[in-house]
This record gives C-alpha cells, structure tokens and sequence, in this order.
C-alpha cells in the first residue's frame, strides 16, 4: 500500500473513533492604557491605574471581571474586584503604602492575558511641622476677608463689602487647585438697609440630603455693633445653583440683632446661627426658600439672659448643640428645643470667642482683652457630660485673641488663628491626646489671621485662612499645607 | 529769580520775625517755630498703675509767605513729631489714628497750602473771595490745639478738626460774616509719612469724597461766632470701606489783649454721627486763659464721648485698618485742666521761653451696655495727668494754625502783629 494512502486511511479511522471536534475561545488580549510608573508620597492615593480589555478583533468587551490585587509595597488597591465597561476598561486606585520604595498593583482579567503589572514609587514624606503657604490670593480691602467655606473643592471667600468670591479649588470646574485657586464668580449681597455695606463675614453651602440639592448658600452679614449689647445684620440666602452666576434670593432677619457664625444639621435642614445678643437661632431652611424667610425661625434662645448674652459661635456635635457666648461663656444646648442643658458662666477672665468640638473634648478660644486679661488663651474642656469642664490651657504668647479654633478630620490636630500683636498667625497642635494639645508648627503672620477653616482636598490638609490687612498690606486668602504637622 | 534772593529771604528771616524784601518784589516771609519739652506723669494708665515719660512734642517749622501785595499766600509747616514721639504722647482719653491714650504724631508735612484771600481783587468792595489748595486744615470746627493755651490735647481732637487732607477751599467774607466751604479726602493719616489719597487704585476718587462748610461771624473786635458741618467719608479706613462720618461744630471764641495782658475764653460744642446715626459722640469744651504781665492761668473743661476698641498687645493701640464696624462701648470721659505758666521774655517779641506746670483731673463713665469696663482696664474710674514743661517758640504765639485766605489776613492773625 502506498504510504499516502495508509496514511489517509489512518486519519479516517482516527476521525471516527468518536471525538468531538476541537474548538477555541476568542482570544481576550489585556492592555495597559493608564497610571503605571507612578512616584507619590507614602500613604497617599495615585491617579487611577486604567486597562482595556478587547477580543482579537479589537472589539472591546463589556462586563468582563477584573480582579486589582497589591503586590509589592503594602499598600491598598481599590476595589478589589469590578468589570470593564462600555468602552471595555477598567481602573482601580493604588493607595501607596507606608514605607518608602517600590510598590505594584496586578489586574487580572477573566480568561484574559497577559496580567497587568503596574509599578510605583513610594517617596518618604519629609515631616515638615511647619505650616507651607501654598497660595495667597489678594482681596479687596473693603475691610478685607473674614471667614471662608470650603466644600466640594470650592472655597467660599467672604470679603465684606466685596461680597462672596467663590474659587475652585479643586472641584475641577475650573481646573483650579490649592496652589492654584481659579475664581469661578462673586455676588455682592444686599445691604437690607444695614449701616456699613454688605458686610459679608461668613457662609454656609448647603447640601441637602433630603433633596440632594446643593442649591443654597447662606450668608452672614456682621452690621455695626456695641460688643456686648447691640449687633446688626442678616442671614442671606443665595441660590448657587448656578455656581457662576448666584443669585440672592431671600434673607433670615432677627430685629436688633446681627448674625456671626453658623452650623447646620442638614439631615433635619436646620440651620442654626450665633446671633450676638439676639443669642442663638434655629431655621427651618427645608423646601424652597425665597423673599423674607424670617418665619421660618423655629427657636431664639438667650443663654446668658436679654442682657448678657453675645453668642460668637455654634457647632452641633454628637447630638449636643454647643455654643460659645462672649459674655456669659461655653454652653450646652438640646438642638431640638435650644433648651439649655449645662455650662454658661464658666469663663469670667475672658470674652470667648470660636469653638471646635472633637469626641468629648471641646476647644474654646479667646477675644480681645477683659480686665486685663487676654484672649490669647484656648481653653480645653470635657465635654463628656452636659456640664463643660475646664480640664486644660493653652496660651499664646504676644496676641490677643484666638479668632478661630478647628480640628482637622479625625481629629488629628488642632489649628488655631491669632490676632494682635507680634505672636498673631496660624498654630498648629497634635491632638496625640486630645486633653493635651502639642504645638507642632506655626509660622507668624504680620497683622494677624483672623480665621482658618480647615479641607481635605486630594489627600492633603489644607487651612484656608483669612489674613487681615497691614500697614500697606492687602487682605489676603491665604492657603497653607499642613500635612507636614499631622504626621505623628 | 537768582539764587540771591531766597538767600536774603533766609538770612532775614533768621534776623528776626516777619520781613520784607525789597518794595518792588511785594514778598514777604514769616518764619515761625516752635518745641515743647516736657515731663508727664500719667496715673492710671491702661493696665493699671502710672507712668511718666520726658518728651519733645509739638516740634514744628513754620513759613507763611505772602506775595503780590497779600494777594498770594502760602503755609508750609513740617512737623517732627515723627522722630520726638513716633510712639505717640501720653494723653490719658486720647485718641486717634491708631493711638489709645496717647495722642498720636502729626504727619512730617502738616500743612501745604497755597492760594488768595482775594481772588477778584474786590477788597475794596467789601467783599472778599478766597480760593486755596493743598494739604492741610479742612475749614472745620475750632483751632488747632496746638495754637491753644494748653499743652494738653483735648479728648474732641477729632471731632472738632479736620486736618492734613488734601483740600480745596472756596471762601467768601463779607463784613463780619465769612462762609467758606471745601472739597477734600475723607482718609486721615495712618502714619507720619503719611500723603492724602487722592485716588483709589481702582480709579475711584477719595479726593472729593468729603465735604465742609464752615460760617463765621466776627460781630465785636476779638468775639468770633462759629458754625460749621462735615461729611467725612471712612475717616479711619483709608481704601474708603469705612462708613461716613457727618460732623457739626458751634463754638464762641473771644480774645483780648488789654495793656496789662492778654484773654481768651473759647467754648465749643461737636457731635459726630458715624454709620448712619449707629454711633453718635457729643463734646462739651470750654478754656479760658489769662495772662497779666508774664503770669498765665489758663482752665479748661471737657466732656466727650470716646468711642472704646479693641486694643492691641501695646495697650495704647487700637487696630488699624479696622476690620469690622464695632466697638466696645462709648466712654464719656469729663475732664478738668488747670495751668500756670511764666513768659521768660518779652511776650511782645516772637521769641518765647514759657516754663509751665498743667495738671488735669478727670473721670470716665460708660454710657451703654457695651463691654467697656474702665475699672477692668484702668483699675479706677478717675485719671490724673501731671505736665512740667518748657515751650520755645519763635512767632508762633498768636498764629491761629489752619485759618487760610481771608481769615489769615484778619485781626488776630500773624500778619497783623
């Protein structure tokens, strides 16, 4: 037989032995579109790793799992698992780990190859205690800045007569940043027939969860006043709706009184001002606001009495509204009712001024001087119960009054703004034990910074900070990095 | 005009009192001086306890020159109290420009100010009209307190002048009755080197901002009646973020000069309304003096409102520029001032040696609820001031500072004696 056909004849047989035929899945081809060879500082987030996930014919393939698991460095990948989308790709975040050195991530596609190494560089973080002045951004010197608001990568600027400036500063409307704040607009409140102007001092962007709107902004106006006595100015409201172009729409006026600072309990769309010597207020702001909302006022509360009572400052923390009154001291309100529940008359040398609550302790700072004695001093109290006790001081030498007091989230540290005299400027304190603050870092400012609100944007601590005219100085916004001081 | 004659202007002017060059150049100079050298003693002061301090205040250079036969004139007077008190003087109620009682330092150039008293040449017709320009005086209230009988300032210091602005002042005197009106910055100075802003950098003008007119009648030889309103934009805050300030002052002013001596009773009154009437600060004052041969006493009351702020780690400074429009209350502080003094030369001749002894007395009370408390600032409601002092002067005795135009050229006034 010839060896062609004994060889036909063996594929025959072969053939016929009952085999099914062979059969292959698509080929699914893994690439790497974005994030790889990364370099950040321990600890912090990179750019989102990216990959493409496509068949042999460059279709791209939907819905297909990926699985992002740490390899290298100790870090943290997030999520762990998902599927590609409509374009066929995926990503996933890399949180460095601690320590300095290299660091990858694996994706891993279902039936896909080859697997996804991405690489990164951990760079050790250079502990800097000192606050790092990142941007100062003039104001107009109509009085200058007062306090600030930051939310959502957006700074609210309230610059007196100015009016509000709002500026991205990491929201991304304007491709803005710390560094690099980008003015988005600026409205001018009304006067309401208040001596003096607009007296823009401070804000509130509220962000409703009942409605998922973001479509108020509160504004403080700080009239001309007696400290002690008499106060003026309104509670304006601003539809932001429009971030470039808000708009004033109604007002909240409390007869012979001014407003000063403001908390909100959002989930019950409450917002409580510090009203000077009209004492402390509470708003239904639920639903659409517009004209005169004064009506809206659902408790008015005097804690110190019609004649002793000057409220700075109110902040609602675990279930306690607290209050910082000038004259009569640090409270403890039931925020359903304004009731009072302790303290009050528990800080004679001083006239208090902000307050920031942290767990059970709470901080209180101090204005201007009252028989001799300065403001220069924060007191540190227990607030485990509803009767505040004074557990600790701190003092800061050369000033006169602690205009701000804040806590960085998680209560990290305390940073607190000073004013007149050569020791005014921004202090920054570890919170390692909450009832005895340590200074981390500082750095003085001529003139003085009048307040600090404190934000987290892209991983690091930022104060935002008012500082006040000079000698031939504008008012400033000024923006420090404070991610140095929090390291422990 | 060769170098020469300034030359002779200065060598004359050295030699003695107002001079004259020669007929045909119609220029005249009258250089004048002046320095105060004086201990105070000050009980209490911010804080509690006393102080005393040894000072040179009131150090000033003046040239009042006049040309065209009297129809130009200028002032030029330089002030040195930025080198003698840049701390400012012990003043207890003073106030001012940043200063808590202490009174602050007046700017190096006081005044510059040129013009006419007779722009029309109509003199000869019973009218006159004034036209100046330049830095100094606001045709406002009374005269400056340091042309005054007393070292002492008074606490109404800025509620009864307006001074070192830029100024425009249109005058017009008819007999007895002079009406004079000007255009000036609202800004007061922030420091001795301190120029009037004239202009916002956003192109908005502060000169011209702020507004006076002022009426006086002379109806008897030495007797002056005075009335005058202001409208004083942001005073204190120089970029004009401030509110308006509108200011009234009344005021009799009487002076005499018998063979045996001289008499002056002056007695004023000055509300200023700040915010649109939020906060409104009134001021009673009246000083008399006598002086036989060369013995002087002199008395002075007052009674005015103060308003109180936030002071500074240097108890004697109050914030500026300010922040916000508050403050702690209003201090009304009354105050009585008594003072001896002896003239050691010849009181008709321009050089002066005046030794001198001023003590006041006084008290504060607040008048609202605001949270002033002098017994927690000062430890006690009453202050006492204690001055021993020498003034030297040269020309300086009877110049009324910051009266211009027409009313430089009247009776009392440098040119006439």
């Amino acid at each position: 037989m010839p060896r062609a056909l004994r060889l036909a004849l063996l594929v025959l047989l072969t053939a016929g032995c009952g085999t099914d035929p062979v059969t292959t899945q698509p080929q699914v081809f893994v690439t790497l579109v974005a994030g790889n060879n990364q370099t950040g500082p321990v600890g912090t987030a990179l750019t989102p790793f990216k990959i493409r996930v496509r068949d042999e014919v460059g279709t791209a393939i939907v819905g297909r799992t990926v699985r992002w698991n740490p390899v290298l460095g100790g870090g943290t990948i997030s999520p762990g698992e998902g599927v590609t989308d409509a374009n066929g790709e995926a990503t996933a975040t890399l949180t460095l780990g601690a320590g300095a050195g290299p660091n990858s991530a694996r994706a891993t596609v279902t039936g896909g190859t080859p697997e996804i190494i991405f690489t990164a560089t951990a760079t050790a973080v250079v502990a800097n205690p000192t606050p790092l002045l990142v941007a100062a951004v003039p104001v107009p010197p109509t009085y200058g800045h007062h306090d600030t608001f930051v939310r959502d990568g957006l700074a609210f600027v309230c610059a007196w007569n100015a009016g509000v400036y709002i500026y991205d500063v990491g929201n991304g409307i304007r491709g803005g940043s710390p560094n690099n704040p980008v003015l988005v607009s600026n409205l001018i409140t009304n006067t309401n027939g208040v001596a003096g102007g607009a007296q823009v001092h401070n804000a509130w962007w509220f962000h409703n969860p009942v409605t998922s709107q973001k479509k108020y902004l509160f504004i403080g106006q700080e009239g001309p006043g007696t400290v002690g006595s008499a106060s003026a100015g309104d509670i304006h409201i601003v539809d932001v709706s429009n971030l470039a172009a808000p708009v004033e729409v109604g007002f909240i006026s409390v007869p012979g009184a001014g407003a000063h600072n403001f908390w909100m309990d959002e989930a019950r769309q409450i917002l409580y001002a510090a009203y000077y010597n009209g004492g402390v207020i509470a708003v239904d702001v639920s639903g659409t606001l517009t004209g005169n909302m004064s009506s809206r006022i659902t408790a008015q509360v005097k804690p110190g009495g019609n004649s002793n009572t000057y409220i700075w400052g109110v902040t609602l923390a675990g279930g306690r509204l607290y209050v910082s009154d000038m004259v009569s001291g640090f409270w403890v309100l039931d925020p359903l009712t304004l009731a009072t529940l302790g303290g009050g008359g528990n800080v004679p040398t001083q006239f208090v001024s902000d307050l920031t609550i942290g767990g059970t302790t709470a901080y209180t700072g101090g204005w201007g001087t009252r028989a001799g004695v300065r403001g220069n001093t924060i007191k540190v109290w227990n607030v485990a119960t509803t009767t505040p006790a004074l557990v600790n001081e701190l003092v800061i030498e050369n000033a006169t009054t602690i205009s701000d007091v804040a806590l960085t989230p998680g209560n990290v540290a305390l940073v607190a703004t000073a004013e007149g005299g050569a020791g005014a400027g921004l202090y920054v304190y570890s919170l390692a034990d909450p009832r005895a603050p340590l200074l981390k870092g500082s750095v003085a400012v001529t003139g003085g910074l009048h307040t600090g609100e404190i934000a987290v944007i892209n991983g690091r601590t930022y104060v935002f900070t008012a500082k006040n005219p000079g000698a031939g100085n504008t008012p400033e916004l000024r923006i420090y990095d404070i991610t140095g001081a929090l390291t422990p | 005009m060769s170098w020469r004659r300034p030359a002779l202007m200065l060598l004359a002017a050295l030699g003695g009192g107002a001079m004259a060059l020669p007929a045909q150049s119609g220029v005249r100079l009258t250089p004048m001086a002046n320095g105060v050298g004086v201990a105070t003693s000050v009980d209490p002061i911010p804080g509690g306890g006393a102080l005393t301090e040894v000072r040179v205040v009131q150090p000033v250079v003046m040239g009042l020159v006049s040309a065209a036969g009297g129809r130009l004139q200028g002032t030029l007077t330089l002030n040195f109290e930025g080198l003698t008190i840049p701390g400012g003087e012990l003043t207890p109620a003073g106030w001012g420009e940043g200063f808590v009682d202490r009174r602050h330092p007046h700017t190096t150039v006081h005044e510059l100010i040129l013009g006419t008293p007779d722009l029309l040449g109509t003199a000869d017709r019973g009218t006159r009209l004034g036209l100046l320009v330049g830095k100094g005086f606001v045709p406002f209230g009374t005269d400056d307190p340091m042309v005054r009988p007393f070292l002492r300032y008074p606490v109404n210091h800025h509620f009864a002048q307006v001074l070192e602005r830029a100024v425009v002042i249109g005058q017009i005197e008819r007999g007895p009755l002079t009406v004079e009106g000007a255009l000036f910055n609202g800004d007061e100075p922030e420091r001795p080197s301190s120029w009037p802003l004239l202009r916002l950098p956003d192109g908005q003008w502060r000169f011209g901002d702020s507004r006076a007119l002022r009426v006086t009648v002379r109806p008897l030889t030495g007797l002056e009646l005075q009335g005058s309103r202001a409208s004083v934009l942001s005073p204190e805050h120089r970029p004009a973020a401030g509110g308006r300030a509108e200011k009234s002052s009344a005021s009799l002013r009487w002076k005499d000069a018998p063979s045996w001596g001289e008499r002056y009773l002056m007695a004023e009154w000055a509300r200023t309304s700040e915010l649109e009437g939020t906060f409104v600060f009134h001021s009673v004052l009246v000083e008399g003096s006598v002086r036989r041969q060369a013995w002087s006493v002199g008395y002075r009351f007052e009674s005015t409102d103060r308003p109180e702020e936030e002071r500074l780690v240097d108890p004697f400074r109050s914030l500026r520029p300010h922040l916000e429009n508050s403050i702690l209350g209003i201090g009304r502080w009354t105050l009585h001032t008594a003072r001896v003094a002896r003239e050691l030369a010849d009181p008709d001749q321009p050089f002066r040696v005046t030794p001198f002894v001023e003590a006041t007395l006084g008290k504060v009370r607040k008048l609202d609820a605001g949270i002033f408390d002098p017994i927690g600032l000062y430890g006690r409601s009453t202050v006492r001031q204690l001055s021993v002092g020498v003034v030297v002067g040269w020309g300086m005795r009877h110049h009324r500072m910051g009266r211009y135009g027409v009313l430089a050229t009247t009776h009392d006034q440098h040119h006439d004696h």
